[in-house]
């Protein structure tokens, strides 16, 4: 039963929570020694648990929902400041980019399972077309660069809606398996085409929009000189924004509620008038096209694609981001995609056996706390709804 | 205003429905009555295109209706509840409501995303339309708006599915066993609510498949009864209850 | 095509067959008792196989010699220790799951497959290499015209056929068989009848997981190698040649199989770049499973409205 609180909850603790969480990024990206890294992992685990017996996650959780605008642009202008705190450091902002990066490809994939209930466990041979793509666009045409993005979206929708057809034919779990033999058949089929570059991959230009070459580090003034990772992330940013407003929108909405109806009980979907078919296509296709520009994104900032970085068990990292996160929360995505991509980085020791770790993580998630680090919420059509 | 020629649904060599003919009247609420696994909630399927017919031709409201998908039965204007209680556990009471209420919403992306005025003037108009509807039967479900349907009792869950079968406003309302589980007064206090309901729906058709006799007889304008998927008898409730076909139906031959 | 050719495409795809089968036999065997996708099964396999290797090197570093005895004790040891390894996912990961949605234990039987999968790629040395696996059947060949058949091949073939038809036997003229089916068709029924649900799960899955090690061991024995990939992929095949065939169907799971093996096959005979077999392979996976998405052989259950 829900209570009433007297009046609109206050906006601070969602404050104290942004800063919080800012300032713990903050000190991982700065510490290089691996003993401190490890113990601030600790340390993060311990603070979690600790906080979640008090009454904060709740305050904080209320005062986002009250007041998502304010809170929201304060996280934006927060991340900015970030990118401009480690203007120098090429490795913070590569970290920086790939996380929000990863995270938008997530909230696709939050789209297509975590809304729609189909499973995809190919997220990161979409994430590839959309870098194959811009790869062979940037190599062989003189297309401006972000309508190369977004046709590596696109490619990437097309491409995946050639799948729908065998995943509408087929129940629940063996469309899930149908994803798995593409996310395999596609890395094979990048390995030995000899156009694509085969094992070795494309060596992929960097992003040029209007004449700015996000390749080459910025001088400001005589002594400063920014990273040019830094524009990557500031593209990735706007990116993640427009990706996650997007998918907040699309939640608290009848399209929202459309897909949450095909995906808990399609039968009683299709009784009452929707149309199954078409909100699965629709789910899938978005999904794959975020995934998509995601990745044409990622493949400009690396410089290179190749096979081996899109394996099925690159997939199966970005389900477990989504898993471990809280399935259909987007906001679990990014502290979520943050711990399966950061700590591996930070703590090189586990860089090998990162499948093997994030894994055996969400088995345990699994067993334990199915509904993730942030469970879904019930639908807020919009701030103080309730009390309309 | 529905008229059901020679249905035929086989499940493999299993005869569900055998050349069923029915026919019903604008505003008429109609009883189906028969012992279990006589066909009746296959007849609901069959009704809704969830199952197959084999033959047999299906019309409503002058159209033909037959062989149409189940989103076209809905379109066309006929709702359900189910035997077996189909809410949406996870979502809200009222994300269930407006799951009945597809027809009335506006499912446009641009709409959704970017018209964002609009579509919360629209969804403050569903929300007094739910609350009303709730209110009609128990006063105390539109306080519950916000909570997860699972968080409701079997009685009221029951109440929800009803609800959201009559909220977008059909011409035609397939109820199966709405009463199930509830004790003599419940079902009396769902019917008496169902029926205050139609009065705000002119013309809304019923056909109300039940096992409590004494609901039948109270509610229904004309009773047929199904025995192993085939029409026995048809008529008013008195009639059919005392017809010795029926009776043997029920309770066997000596 | 000499005829020779022809009978060794032949036979490949038979063994093939073999392998396949026995895997979508224990595919259907979990999905009939429990209704789920345990997709750690292709792992369970390498590790099978792996074990066999194992077994081999630690009993030749100890001094046995005697082949056919190196052989046997490889099946028999990897059959032990899987019987128990899938046994016990069953019990610690899938059956305590039973009540959530199916789709998450399909995602933790595929982390537990991941786990499995890169457990012997780091912990085993140089594992993300292939390893040889050695001859232990007689290599003597038989001459019929311009093919060969080879001794160690018959028998591997033979003793796959063998083992299908045992699980079979198992299931179908034995008590445990008809507890078996009895769960499969009914849960709760056959409980509520005195069968002993947990241990005849248990029993599935270890006789299943058995299976998976037994076509492991064959599998390493016929290519004389094996990696620790190799599960993943015959483990997606054997999937989907046992929903082609029907999910819970027996012979179905044994059709499809050979099926998949047949299609697999022509394709091998049919592109010259042999690369590109494992993009067919796939893409017959997608095909056939959107052609017949409920199996061949319709499947048993059915959802009541």
């Amino acid at each position: 039963m829900t209570t009433q609180s007297p009046g609109r909850p206050a906006v601070w603790p969602g404050l104290v929570a942004v800063v919080a969480v800012a300032g713990f990024c903050y000190l991982f990206l700065r510490v290089e020694h691996q003993w401190a890294v490890a113990a601030l992992a600790v340390c993060a685990v311990v603070a979690v648990l600790a906080v979640r017996r008090t009454a904060w996650p709740a305050l904080a959780g209320a005062a986002w929902s009250e007041h998502p605008t304010v809170l929201g642009w304060i996280s934006l202008i927060s991340a900015l400041l970030f990118i401009a705190l480690f203007y120098e450091n090429h490795f913070a902002l590569l970290m920086l980019a790939t996380v929000m990066l990863y995270s938008v490809a997530c909230l696709g994939l939050t789209i297509q399972f975590g809304y729609a209930g189909v499973v995809n466990f190919a997220g990161a041979a979409f994430f590839g077309i959309g870098g194959y793509t811009a790869a062979m666009l940037t190599l062989h045409t003189g297309l401006p660069h972000l309508l190369v993005i977004v046709i590596g979206g696109l490619m990437a929708g097309l491409i995946g809606s050639v799948l729908v057809l065998p995943l509408l034919r087929t129940r629940g779990h063996y469309a899930a398996v149908i994803t798995v033999a593409f996310a395999i058949l596609f890395k094979s089929f990048l390995e030995v085409n000899e156009l694509l570059g085969g094992p070795q991959g494309l060596k992929v230009p960097g992003l040029r929009i209007l004449g700015w070459s996000f390749n080459s580090n910025v001088e400001l003034g005589r002594d400063l000189e920014v990273s040019f990772y830094a524009s990557y992330a500031v593209l990735s940013l706007a990116l993640l924004a427009v990706t996650l407003l997007m998918v907040k929108r699309l939640e608290r909405s009848w399209v929202g509620l459309s897909l949450d109806v095909v995906r808990l009980d399609e039968t009683a979907a299709a009784v009452f008038g929707f149309n199954v078919a078409w909100w699965k296509l629709f789910a899938f296709t978005l999904g794959n096209v975020c995934a998509g520009i995601a990745g044409a994104v990622y493949a400009m900032m690396i410089g290179f694609v190749a096979p081996a970085s899109f394996t099925f068990a690159e997939s199966l990292i970005l389900v477990s981001i989504i898993i471990l996160g809280g399935v259909g929360n987007p906001i679990g995505v990014l502290p979520a995609a943050a711990l399966v991509i950061l700590l591996p980085e930070k703590l090189q020791v586990i860089q090998e056996y990162r499948f093997l770790l994030f894994s055996v993580f969400v088995i345990l998630v699994l067993l334990f706390r199915p509904q993730g680090l942030l469970p879904r919420r019930l639908r807020e059509y919009y701030a103080g709804w309730r009390r309309a | 205003m529905l008229s059901c020629e020679k249905l035929t649904v086989r499940f493999g060599g299993l005869m569900a429905l055998n050349a069923l003919s029915l026919q019903l009247h604008e505003g008429e609420l109609l009883g189906l009555i028969g012992p279990n696994g006589s066909g009746k909630t296959t007849f609901f399927n069959a009704l809704t295109g969830l199952y197959r017919l084999a033959s047999g031709n299906l019309a409503f409201g002058g159209r033909d209706i037959t062989g149409f998908t189940p989103r076209a039965i809905y379109d066309a204007g006929i709702a359900r509840t189910f035997q077996r209680s189909r809410l949406c556990l996870p979502l809200s009471v009222f994300d269930n409501l407006m799951v009945g209420n597809h027809r009335k919403l506006s499912r446009g992306l641009w709409f959704n995303l970017l018209r964002r005025r609009r579509f919360r003037a629209e969804l403050t108009r569903q929300m007094e339309f739910a609350r009303t509807l709730l209110r009609t039967f128990n006063p105390r479900l539109p306080q519950r708006l916000f909570d997860a349907a699972g968080s409701l009792g079997m009685i009221d869950r029951r109440r929800l599915e009803v609800c959201r079968a009559l909220i977008g406003e059909p011409k035609l309302l397939l109820l199966d066993e709405p009463s199930a589980g509830m004790t003599h007064d419940e079902t009396s206090e769902l019917m008496d609510d169902i029926l205050a309901a139609r009065e705000r729906i002119p013309g809304l058709s019923i056909i109300l498949i039940e096992h409590e006799m004494s609901v039948i007889e109270r509610v229904s304008d004309r009773c047929v009864v199904l025995s192993f998927g085939e029409k026995i008898c048809e008529g008013s409730y008195q009639k059919v209850a005392a017809d010795a076909r029926v009776q043997e139906a029920y309770l066997g031959v000596e | 095509m000499d005829l020779g050719l022809l009978g060794q495409y032949a036979f490949n795809g038979l063994m093939l067959g073999v392998v396949y089968a026995m895997v979508a036999v224990g595919f259907t065997l979990f999905f009939g008792v429990l209704d789920v996708i345990k997709f750690s099964h292709g792992d369970v396999l390498t590790v099978g196989a792996f074990t066999g290797l194992v077994t081999y090197l630690g009993l030749s570093a100890a001094g046995v010699t005697l082949h056919p005895a190196l052989a046997a004790a490889a099946m028999i040891v990897a059959m032990l220790l899987m019987a128990l390894l899938g046994a016990g996912i069953a019990r610690f990961l899938v059956l305590p799951l039973r009540a959530a949605p199916p789709i998450n234990v399909l995602l933790i039987t595929l982390m537990t497959g991941t786990v499995l999968r890169e457990s012997i790629r780091l912990f085993y040395p140089s594992g993300a290499n292939p390893k040889p696996f050695p001859h232990l059947l007689p290599t003597d060949s038989l001459s019929l015209g311009s093919f060969t058949l080879r001794y160690d091949n018959a028998i591997l073939l033979i003793l796959g056929l063998a083992s299908i038809v045992v699980i079979h036997l198992i299931v179908t003229r034995t008590r445990l068989g008809l507890a078996i089916r009895a769960v499969a068709q009914d849960g709760e029924t056959a409980q509520i009848m005195g069968i002993n649900f947990q241990a005849v799960v248990l029993i599935t899955f270890a006789l299943g997981s058995a299976l998976a090690a037994l076509a492991g061991v064959t599998a390493g024995l016929y290519y004389n190698e094996i990696n620790f990939g190799m599960g993943l992929l015959l483990g997606v095949i054997g999937f989907s040649a046992a929903v082609v065939g029907g999910l819970g169907n027996l012979y179905g799971a044994i059709i499809g199989g050979f099926l998949f093996a047949g299609l697999q096959t022509l394709g091998a005979a049919w592109f010259s770049v042999p690369a590109y077999k494992d993009v067919f392979s796939f893409a017959v996976v997608i095909v056939l499973m959107t052609w017949k998405p409920s199996g061949l052989i319709a499947e048993r259950s059915a959802e009541r409205v």
